[in-house]
C-alpha cells in the first residue's frame, strides 16, 4: 500500500510540469477557434464601425470616426427599431418565462411516458428558425390559414385578416411564433430547477398550513431564482439578437413594423452595402447587451450571496 | 376514479400544451400531402380528399433540395468533429489539469455567446473572404464550431467535474498513463455528456441560418435553412412544395432529437442547476 | 508471409496504378470546354423553355458549356452582391436596370461597348433600347438588352360588363371603376395595389402616368417635386381613403396580387406581358382584358418600362465565352423562343416586333404600343438601394399613414442623390 502511494506521489509530482504543458496544448484548439473567429472579428467590427466601407469595394475604406454612430442616431427608423427591439425582447422572454413556468409545473408531476413527452415538447426548440417561420406563415395565411379558419368558425372574424401585413398585429404575430419556439427551452430548464427542490420543504410548507399557491410563492419561487435568472439572462441575450424569424416572415415590414436592431444592421450592411454603418449599429447592440449581462450577474451574485 | 378526476385539469392542460406544440407540424404534414388543386380551397379542408406524394416527388426531382441536405450533413458533421474535439480537450484540461484562472477562463468562454451574431457576421464575412473560404463548407464549419465550442466546453467540464478524482488515481495505480486513463475510464463515463454536447453541436450547425445565409452564394454550399428560404421566395404560390420541403427539413431533426433527448436534456439541465 | 519489401510494394503499385488511371482523362481529352456560369431569375421556374434554350446553346457551341443557376428575383440582388464580394460570382448574369448604376460604380461590370461594336446583330436591336444599358457620362453600355416590359393594366372583362363599365383610360375613369367594383362584404376590391416586394415598378408606372418624373431632362432628381407629391398622394389614397385595394395591399407582392386577381378578389391589377399566359390560363381569355396604364392627361401619356438584360462580370475569367452566350440570347432565334414562352416578355429586336405573333396578341400589342412613350428608371447608383429595400419600406409606411407622401419622396430623393 505504501509502495503504491509512494509511486502515486512521485508519479503525480513528476507530471506537474508536463501537465501544465499538456493543459495548454489541450486548451489550444478551443482557444485558437475563439481567438480567431470571435475575438479577432470583434476587434475588426470595432474598426469597421469607424470606417466607411462598402460591400462591393472592400479594398477602399475611409476613416470616419464616430460619424456612422451619429448617422444612425439621426435616422428615425433606428429609434423605431430600438423601441421594437425592447418590446420584442421583453415580450418574448416574458411570455416564454410565464408559459415555461406553467409547462415546467405540468411536467413536474409524474405521469406515464413523461420522458417521451418532455422530448416531444422540446421539438420546436430543436427546429430550424426557417422551418418555424414557414409553418407559422402558413398558419397565419389570411385566406387559407388555420388560425383565421378557427376564428371564422367561432364567428370572431368575417374578412380575410392578414396578421403579418397589418402594422398593429405584425410584430405580435412574429412574437407568437418566437414564444412557441422558445418556451420549451424555458420549461425544461425550470423543470430541472424544480426537480432539485427537496420534497421536505414542501412538507414543511404544508405543515405550516399554506395552500398550493403559498407553497409556490414561498418555497418554489425563491429556490428557483438562480435558475430563473440564468435562463432568463441567456434567453434575453439570444432573443434580442434573434432576427431569423422577422427576416423570413416579414423582412422587417410592413413598413418598419417588425424592424429590430439586428435586422436594421443587416439591411444597412447588405442592402445599402454599407458594412461600416451596419457594424456601428451592431456594436451599439452589443454594448447594451453587455450592460444587461452585468446587471444580471449582479442580481445573480446577490442571490447566491444570500444563500 | 377520484384520482382520475383530480388529475383531470393536469391532463387537460398537458394535452393542450402538447397539442399547441404538435399542431403546426401536423398541419405542415397534411398540407404536404395535398395536390395543387386541393391546396387553395375555401373554406379550409383539414384532410385532402386525394392525398398524394407528388409534392415530395417534385421536390426531389426538380429542385436542389437533395443537394441542400448533403451540404447540411457535411457541414454539421464537420462542425461536430472539430467542435467536439476542441471542447473535450479543453474541458478535460479545465477539469483535470492545473490551469491558472479556470473559472475566469470558463467565464470568458461563456461571454462569447453574448455577442450579437449580426455584429460578428460582418467582419467574419470579410475574414472568410480573404481566406478564400466564402461559399465553401469550410467557412460554415469554422464559424459554427467557434460558436458551439464555449457552451459544449462548459457542458463537458461539468460532466468531467462530476467524476471523482479517485477514478483517475485508481486507473493510474493500475498502470495507466493519462491518455489511457482518459480513454478507458473517463470517456465512457462522460458518454452522456459527450452525446449531449455532440447533439447540441449537430443541431446548432444544422439549423444555423445567418452565417449560412451570408457566407454562401450559390447551390454548391447552401444548407437546408438557406435553401428553404430561397425556396420560399421561388415557389411562393406552391405551398404544397414548400410544405414538402418543410417536412423533409423537420423529420431528420425530430428523429435524431428524440433518440438523444434524454441525454441532451440531462446535460443542459445539469449545467443550469449546478451553475 | 509478408516481408518488409512486399508490405511496401503492394500499396505503392496500387498508388501508381491509381495515379495513372486518374490522369488518363487529362491525356485523352483534347480540350475541355470553357465553362460559363450564368445566373438568372425566372418568373416561372418550372418553365421548360429555359432548359431547352440552354441545351440549344450548349449543343450548337461545343467549345462552351453554360451552367445556369436560378435564383428568385427577391433575393437576386443580395446573392449577387454577396457572391461578387466573395470573389465567387458568375461569369454572366441576367440583370435589371435597377442595379446598373450601383454595380457600375463599384466597377463590377464589364463594359460591353467594344464587344457590341464588333457584333453582327447590333443593328437589329430597337435603337433607343440601348439606352437602358447605357451609363452616362461615359456613354458606355454595360447591359445587353434582352427582355423588355412596359407596364399595363389587367382588368376583369366580365366584372366590367356586369357593372356596365368601360375599360379605364384616365385616372378619373380608373378611380370610378375601382370604386364601383369594390364590395368588402363579398371580399371584392377594385384594384390590387402592390405595396410589397417588387411593387416599385407599377408604382413608378402610375407616378409617371400622373405626370411625375424621377429625373428631369438635365438629370436632376425631381421625384420629390410638388407634382410628384400630389400623384403619390393620389396613389396612397387608393388604399387609405378610397379603400379600393384589399387590406393586405401594403405587403402584397407578386404572388399575392396575382393570386387575388386569379381568385376573384380584385378586379384590376398592374403588371406586364410576362404574366399574360398565366393569367389567361387561369381565368380564360374572355374574362381578362388589358389597357395601357390609365393616365392623368391623355395628351401626355406615360408608363414605365424596365429592361431585364444580361451582363458580363468584370471578374469573370471567361469573358469572351460569356459574351458569346449573352449575345446569342439577344439574337433572333433565341429571342423569339424566349419571348413566345409561358413567361415571355417583349422582344427587343425590330425584326421580331413587327411579327404577326406579337402584333396579334393583345397583350404584346398593348405593351409594344406603350413602348413608344415608356420611361425607365434612371441609371443612378442609388436606384439599387431604393429598389432593393427603401421603396418598399417607405411605401408601406406611407400606405399605413405613418409618414406623409412628401416625407416618403424626400427620403427616396436623398437616396437617389447619394453617391
Amino acid at each position: 500500500m505504501n509502495d503504491a502511494r509512494g509511486a502515486l506521489f512521485r508519479f503525480t509530482a513528476s507530471r506537474t510540469r508536463s501537465d501544465r504543458a499538456s493543459a495548454y496544448l489541450l486548451l489550444a484548439p478551443a482557444c485558437v477557434l475563439l481567438l480567431g473567429l470571435i475575438a479577432y472579428p470583434l476587434l475588426r467590427a470595432i474598426w469597421l464601425s469607424a470606417h466607411d466601407v462598402r460591400l462591393l469595394q472592400l479594398g477602399m475604406a475611409r476613416y470616419v470616426g464616430g460619424a456612422q454612430y451619429l448617422a444612425s442616431w439621426a435616422d428615425p427608423a433606428f429609434w423605431i427599431a430600438v423601441r421594437q427591439t425592447v418590446i420584442w425582447t421583453v415580450g418574448v422572454v416574458g411570455a416564454q418565462l410565464v408559459f415555461g413556468m406553467c409547462g415546467a409545473l405540468l411536467l413536474n408531476k409524474p405521469f406515464a411516458g413523461r420522458a417521451f413527452w418532455r422530448g416531444v415538447a422540446l421539438i420546436p426548440w430543436a427546429s430550424s428558425s426557417v422551418l418555424v417561420a414557414l409553418m407559422w406563415l402558413w398558419l397565419l395565411d389570411s385566406n387559407y390559414g388555420v388560425l383565421n379558419d378557427i376564428l371564422r368558425r367561432l364567428g370572431l372574424l368575417h374578412t380575410a385578416f392578414a396578421w403579418l401585413a397589418e402594422p398593429t398585429t405584425a410584430l405580435p404575430a412574429v412574437m407568437l411564433a418566437a414564444v412557441w419556439q422558445g418556451t420549451p427551452f424555458f420549461a425544461v430548464m425550470l423543470l430541472a430547477g424544480l426537480q432539485a427542490i427537496p420534497e421536505d420543504l414542501y412538507e414543511a410548507a404544508r405543515i405550516d398550513g399554506g395552500g398550493q399557491w403559498a407553497a409556490f410563492r414561498h418555497v418554489t419561487l425563491p429556490l428557483l431564482r438562480p435558475t430563473i435568472l440564468i435562463t432568463t439572462m441567456l434567453r434575453t441575450m439570444w432573443v434580442a439578437n434573434y432576427m431569423d424569424l422577422t427576416f423570413v416572415m416579414t423582412g422587417g415590414g410592413p413598413g418598419v413594423a417588425t424592424l429590430t436592431v439586428p435586422l436594421y444592421a443587416y439591411f444597412a450592411a447588405y442592402k445599402q452595402l454599407a458594412i461600416g454603418a451596419g457594424a456601428a449599429v451592431a456594436m451599439q447592440l452589443a454594448v447594451v447587451l453587455a450592460g444587461a449581462v452585468l446587471i444580471y450577474m449582479r442580481l445573480l451574485g446577490s442571490v447566491e450571496a444570500a444563500e | 376514479m377520484k384520482r382520475t378526476l383530480r388529475n383531470l385539469p393536469h391532463r387537460v392542460l398537458l394535452t393542450v400544451w402538447l397539442g399547441v406544440v404538435i399542431i403546426p407540424y401536423l398541419w405542415m404534414l397534411v398540407t404536404s400531402l395535398k395536390s395543387q388543386r386541393e391546396l387553395y380551397v375555401f373554406p379550409v379542408r383539414y384532410w385532402p380528399a386525394h392525398p398524394t406524394l407528388a409534392g415530395f416527388a417534385q421536390l426531389f426531382q426538380s429542385t436542389p433540395f437533395p443537394r441542400y441536405m448533403l451540404n447540411s450533413f457535411v457541414v454539421a458533421t464537420g462542425t461536430c468533429v472539430i467542435a467536439l474535439t476542441a471542447a473535450t480537450a479543453a474541458s478535460y484540461a479545465l477539469s483535470r489539469l492545473p490551469v491558472r484562472g479556470k473559472r475566469a477562463l470558463l467565464f470568458v468562454f461563456l461571454t462569447t455567446q453574448l455577442f450579437p451574431a449580426i455584429l460578428l457576421v460582418i467582419p467574419l464575412f470579410v475574414i472568410m473572404r480573404s481566406l478564400h473560404l466564402l461559399n465553401t463548407y469550410g467557412s460554415l464549419i469554422l464559424a459554427d464550431a467557434a460558436f458551439a465550442v464555449p457552451f459544449s466546453t462548459w457542458l463537458m467540464t461539468g460532466f468531467f467535474n462530476a467524476l471523482p478524482h479517485e477514478l483517475d488515481e485508481a486507473a493510474t495505480i493500475d498502470g495507466c498513463g493519462r491518455w489511457q486513463a482518459f480513454r478507458y475510464v473517463l470517456l465512457p463515463l462522460v458518454a452522456p455528456g459527450f452525446a449531449a454536447a455532440g447533439t447540441y453541436i449537430f443541431l446548432y450547425s444544422w439549423n444555423e441560418f445567418i452565417y449560412a445565409l451570408t457566407f454562401t452564394a450559390d447551390v454548391s454550399a447552401r444548407t437546408i435553412p438557406v435553401g428553404l428560404q430561397t425556396f420560399m421566395g421561388e415557389f411562393i404560390i406552391r405551398w404544397d412544395l414548400l410544405m414538402a420541403g418543410g417536412v423533409i427539413t423537420a423529420v431528420p431533426v425530430i428523429v435524431l432529437f428524440m433518440f438523444v433527448q434524454r441525454e441532451l436534456i440531462a446535460g443542459l439541465t445539469a449545467g443550469a442547476v449546478k451553475g | 508471409m509478408q516481408g518488409p519489401w512486399t508490405r511496401g510494394i503492394r500499396p505503392a503499385v496500387l498508388c501508381l496504378a491509381l495515379c495513372v488511371l486518374l490522369s488518363a482523362p487529362a491525356f485523352t481529352q483534347a480540350q475541355a470546354p470553357t465553362t460559363v456560369s450564368y445566373w438568372l431569375w425566372l418568373d416561372d421556374p418550372t418553365d421548360p423553355m429555359f432548359p431547352a434554350v440552354i441545351k440549344e446553346f450548349n449543343d450548337s457551341h461545343p467549345e462552351i458549356r453554360v451552367v445556369p443557376q436560378v435564383i428568385p428575383l427577391a433575393q437576386f440582388h443580395d446573392k449577387l452582391v454577396t457572391a461578387l464580394s466573395a470573389g465567387s460570382g458568375p461569369d454572366a448574369s441576367r440583370f435589371k436596370d435597377w442595379w446598373l448604376g450601383e454595380f457600375v460604380q463599384a466597377g463590377a461590370l464589364e463594359p460591353l461597348s467594344p464587344y457590341i461594336a464588333r457584333w453582327s446583330g447590333r443593328s437589329d436591336v430597337i435603337a433607343n433600347l440601348w439606352n437602358t444599358g447605357r451609363i452616362s457620362p461615359t456613354g458606355l453600355i454595360y447591359m445587353m438588352p434582352h427582355q423588355f416590359i412596359t407596364f399595363y393594366l389587367y382588368y376583369r372583362k366580365d366584372w366590367f360588363q356586369q357593372a356596365g363599365l368601360q375599360p379605364p383610360r384616365t385616372f378619373d375613369e380608373f378611380v370610378d371603376a375601382a370604386k364601383r367594383l369594390t364590395d368588402p362584404s363579398h371580399n371584392r376590391y377594385g384594384f390590387g395595389l402592390r405595396g410589397g416586394d417588387g411593387g416599385q415598378d407599377q408604382w413608378l408606372a402610375f407616378m409617371v402616368a400622373g405626370g411625375a418624373r424621377m429625373v428631369d431632362a438635365l438629370g436632376h432628381v425631381v421625384i420629390n417635386s410638388p407634382k410628384a407629391v400630389e400623384v403619390n398622394q393620389w396613389y396612397i389614397d387608393l388604399y387609405r381613403t378610397l379603400r379600393v385595394a384589399p387590406p393586405s395591399a401594403p405587403s402584397d407582392a407578386y404572388a399575392q396580387v396575382l393570386g387575388a386577381f386569379e381568385g376573384g378578389i380584385t378586379g384590376m391589377f398592374a403588371h406586364h406581358v410576362g404574366s399574360s399566359v398565366l393569367v389567361t390560363g387561369k381565368l380564360g381569355a374572355n374574362a381578362v382584358g388589358v389597357v395601357p396604364i390609365p393616365v392623368a392627361d391623355p395628351k401626355a401619356p406615360a408608363t414605365m418600362a424596365t429592361m431585364a438584360g444580361n451582363v458580363v462580370l468584370r471578374a469573370s475569367k471567361s469573358k469572351a465565352a460569356a459574351w458569346t452566350f449573352v449575345s446569342w440570347l439577344t439574337e433572333r432565334q433565341a429571342m423569339d423562343e424566349w419571348s413566345r414562352s409561358r413567361q415571355g416578355q417583349l422582344p427587343v429586336l425590330t425584326s421580331l416586333a413587327t411579327n404577326p405573333f406579337y402584333q396579334n396578341n393583345v397583350f404584346f400589342k398593348t405593351s409594344l404600343d406603350e413602348a413608344k412613350y415608356a420611361i425607365t428608371w434612371p441609371g443612378l447608383p442609388g436606384v439599387g438601394y431604393v429598389s432593393a429595400q427603401l421603396w418598399q419600406q417607405m411605401m408601406q409606411q406611407a400606405l399605413l399613414g405613418q409618414i406623409s407622401s412628401k416625407q416618403m419622396l424626400d427620403r427616396i430623393a436623398t437616396a437617389l442623390e447619394s453617391k
